[in-house]
């Protein structure tokens, strides 16, 4: 097999169970995100954009759709004969059958692929982040500064410090302390979870650090302690530009935000750097006599008979005659019927929200679909649930089934 | 429908197209927002489970072949058979390329010759509709036909009837005559230029009709079919739009405003596919106001659209007002143009407070790439 300098390593197999029932019964990697996307959409694309063609997925909770999803990979343009994209889901092999234990331990059931690829650098990276990163660049600094390993970091506010891994650096850019989610943040550089090792090096530390039971074999915890420990050449690449981590309700929904900022927070109309992803076989959205859309993401498929304010539509959303919705995003086939109103929610797939019905009320008692996930304001309605006609959810509310609380 | 294979008859010899036709053939016209008009045919025999589909281009086949590429959105990227350009064939120096239909067609005899299937599905790609080949080709068979013709009926005479192919047919179904172009038309029934034949009889029948020197399919070929061999007709009962004109272009276009239209085109189980762009969501602004109109991805608005299609990647600006109109691809209209029952082509410039107003069955064609 042609030899890859460089291969990349997502981890996609996380539950992100804050996104409550968003990822009951798909993988954190394959929720809909920003009109047209799934949120893996953005490091296969950035990974295309930086020439790196060969990619593993690593996929564990829920994989079915992200499987399907990615397919043949030729979406984005990784259906090739030499690397492409491979899913990777754990394998039973002759000694023993385990699930991934942690993010390390993921790569190191899969050496063996890697190993196949004889890359010199393995990019590790995320598959829940929404942001655009040449990786080649990333590499390229690594390269020079004869790293070990590289860490993305990104300046974020210092009140925010305590919720990210974070790296303190010397002024050449060496790596001299890391601390995840530390209490009294010595730095405000983030670690984005994007990697860069030599993977020599990596391999020689994924084995040691499955040799010790103690472990939980992850990156943050493990990996890279351990090899600042033992003082090997750590360097911090610093990212500027948009990085957002979308693990919660609320955070998914303000990304999806930042797209309808004028000018956007976070622009997708940008040729040189295209999001793609799976594009759905549908004409055409169509705004009816009487409709209004402003401030709006719409895309194909939709029908707007209703009035749409400040939300991004999926593919395939029909919004009636008299319905209103705002700051709402609403996924892929769902219906907002007659005279509904929808206000600051998240609409799973193939949901009806019945007529007349309020989601986001601030009259109605919240105490009904309340849930830990769903906070400032915003409500989330489950996908293929039906909100009957009529009915009013309060803000902050988890609909999984109607009737039922939402725990998930 | 593994016994029936498709040809798709890309020619550029319709006149009344105008400018938009200009750099290319009437199966690429853009159409319906992202479509282009070869789009319907070709997902209409996918959708028929034809799995051999060659494409025989004359002239400014480019648009065409960059928008079929390797078949990859209609499936069509196979091993066995696939997608197939069959470009004018040069003999000698003399090519076919302003020549007939029966020329184009001895120039894909190879084509046909290697295939396997027993049956053809001539088309013109030209033609909106969204059906299925399965019932007409079992009454093909059932019929013991030579040909069998493909038409709807128009109910009325109406102007684009006397540019068509009109069919008389008995209540048997076979075709007694054949009107091409006529002032008077005798019938509605008017021809959606798709005919199934046996492929060894199309062989036949190219190789006698170009022996003879005649050059045109539907004139001289099978006007004489219809005395010497069986020649039966398909009734399509369902939507059908023609497009053979600058007028019919655009009413067809505006057809797809029709709720019921729409849905009997794009939103059946039969899907239309085209050429994928990755095209971000259309972006809607505080200052857009929109009004019973079609718009692709990849837009952003910010002015005043009634009653338009509106392609892939359009702007428009602030102010700008775009009514009973079709924007195609890549355009820009700046701010407080006036746009008007007008056709804007690929990749324009409207600069600010420009005004462009056609009537609504005469409509003003911007050609590609103006900067106005």
């Amino acid at each position: 097999m042609k030899k890859a300098e460089c291969l990349a390593m997502i981890l996609a197999g996380g539950q992100g169970s804050r996104l409550g029932v968003l990822t009951k019964s798909v993988a954190k990697p394959a929720v809909p995100f920003g009109g047209k996307y799934r949120i893996i959409d953005f490091t296969l694309s950035n990974c295309i954009h930086s020439g790196i063609y060969t990619v593993g997925v690593l996929t564990q909770y829920q994989p079915l759709e992200l499987n399907t999803y990615i397919g043949s990979g030729h979406p984005w343009d990784l259906n090739r004969n030499s690397g492409g994209v491979y899913v990777l889901p754990p394998y039973q092999s002759a000694e023993k059958g385990e699930w991934y234990k942690g993010t390390a331990n993921a790569i190191y059931q899969n050496i063996e692929f890697v190993d196949k690829f004889n890359p010199k650098y393995v990019v590790i990276l995320s598959g829940d982040h929404i942001y655009k990163m040449d990786y080649a660049k990333m590499v390229e600094y690594h390269k020079e500064k004869n790293a070990d390993a590289t860490i993305a970091v990104i300046e974020v506010p210092w009140e925010e410090a305590s919720r990210f891994g974070i790296m303190t650096a010397d002024e050449n850019g060496k790596i001299v302390e890391f601390a995840e989610k530390p209490k009294e943040p010595k730095s405000n550089l983030a670690s984005m979870g994007v990697y860069v090792f030599t993977w020599e090096v990596l391999k020689k530390y994924l084995q040691n650090d499955e040799k010790d039971p103690q472990s939980s074999n992850d990156f943050g915890k493990n990996i890279i302690p351990t090899m600042l420990g033992n003082g090997e050449n750590m360097c911090a690449y610093a990212f500027e530009g948009y990085w957002k981590d979308v693990g919660t309700v609320q955070s998914l929904w303000e990304a999806n935000m930042d797209i309808l900022a004028d000018p956007p927070a976070f622009d997708l109309h940008d040729n040189n750097w295209k999001i793609y992803s799976r594009n759905p076989v549908k004409p055409p959205h169509y705004i009816a006599k009487g409709a209004s859309v402003t401030n709006c993401c719409v895309t194909e498929g939709c029908n707007v008979m209703g009035s749409v304010k400040h939300s991004i539509l999926f593919e395939g959303v029909t919004v009636e005659k008299g319905a209103v919705v705002e700051d709402s995003i609403v996924f892929p086939g769902s219906i907002i019927r007659e005279g509904a109103i929808v206000k600051k929610a998240v609409i799973g797939e193939e949901a009806v929200i019945g007529k007349g019905a309020v989601i986001g009320d601030e009259n109605t008692d919240s105490s009904k679909y309340s849930s830990p996930y769903c906070t400032g304001g915003i409500s989330l309605i489950g996908g293929g649930v039906t909100v009957s006609e009529n009915e009013k959810i309060g803000v902050n509310s988890m609909v999984v089934e109607p009737g039922q609380k939402g725990e998930n | 429908m593994k016994d029936m294979m498709g040809i798709i008859m890309a020619d550029n010899s319709e006149l009344r197209l105008n400018e938009l036709t200009e750099f290319r053939s009437v199966p690429a016209l853009p159409f319906g927002g992202r479509y282009r008009l070869v789009d319907f045919i070709l997902s209409n025999m996918v959708n028929s489970g034809i799995i051999n589909v060659g494409v025989a281009t004359s002239i400014n086949y480019s648009s065409l072949m960059d928008h079929l590429g390797s078949g990859a959105p209609w499936d069509l990227n196979r091993k066995i058979y696939g997608l197939f350009m069959l470009p004018p064939y040069v003999r000698g120096g003399v090519s076919d390329i302003s020549a007939g239909s029966v020329d184009q067609l001895y120039g894909v005899l190879t084509f046909l010759r290697r295939s396997r299937q027993q049956y053809v599905l001539l088309a013109s790609g030209r033609t909106v509709c969204n059906m299925t080949f399965d019932a007409a080709l079992s009454q093909h068979i059932e019929k013991g036909a030579d040909i069998t013709v493909i038409y709807h009926d128009k109910k009325e005479k109406d102007e684009q009837l006397s540019h068509s192919t009109v069919y008389e047919v008995n209540e048997d179904g076979r075709v007694t005559g054949i009107e091409t172009e006529p002032h008077f038309p005798k019938t509605t029934l008017q021809g959606m230029g798709m005919f199934i034949i046996g492929r060894l009889k199309l062989i036949e029948l190219i190789e006698d009709a170009y022996a003879r020197g005649s050059h045109d399919f539907v004139r001289d070929l099978l006007r004489n079919a219809v005395n010497t061999l069986n020649v039966f007709g398909y009734e399509y009962k369902g939507f059908v739009g023609t497009v053979d004109s600058v007028r019919s272009y655009f009413e067809v276009n505006m057809k797809m405003l029709d709720a019921d239209v729409r849905k009997e085109i794009f939103g059946a189980e039969n899907r239309i596919y085209t050429k994928v762009k990755d095209q971000v969501p259309t972006q809607y602004k505080e200052t857009s106001q929109i009004s019973d109109s079609l718009i692709a991805d990849g837009c952003v608005i910010e002015g005043k659209v009634e009653n338009s299609i509106i392609f892939r990647g359009v702007h428009i600006a602030k102010g700008a007002v775009v009514k009973n109109s079709i924007v195609m691809q890549n355009s820009v209209i700046e701010e407080n143009c006036d746009i008007e029952n007008t056709i804007i082509d690929k990749e324009c410039t409207l600069r600010a407070s420009k005004r462009l107003v056609g009537q609504p069955n005469y409509p003003v064609i911007l050609p590609k790439r103006t900067l106005l």
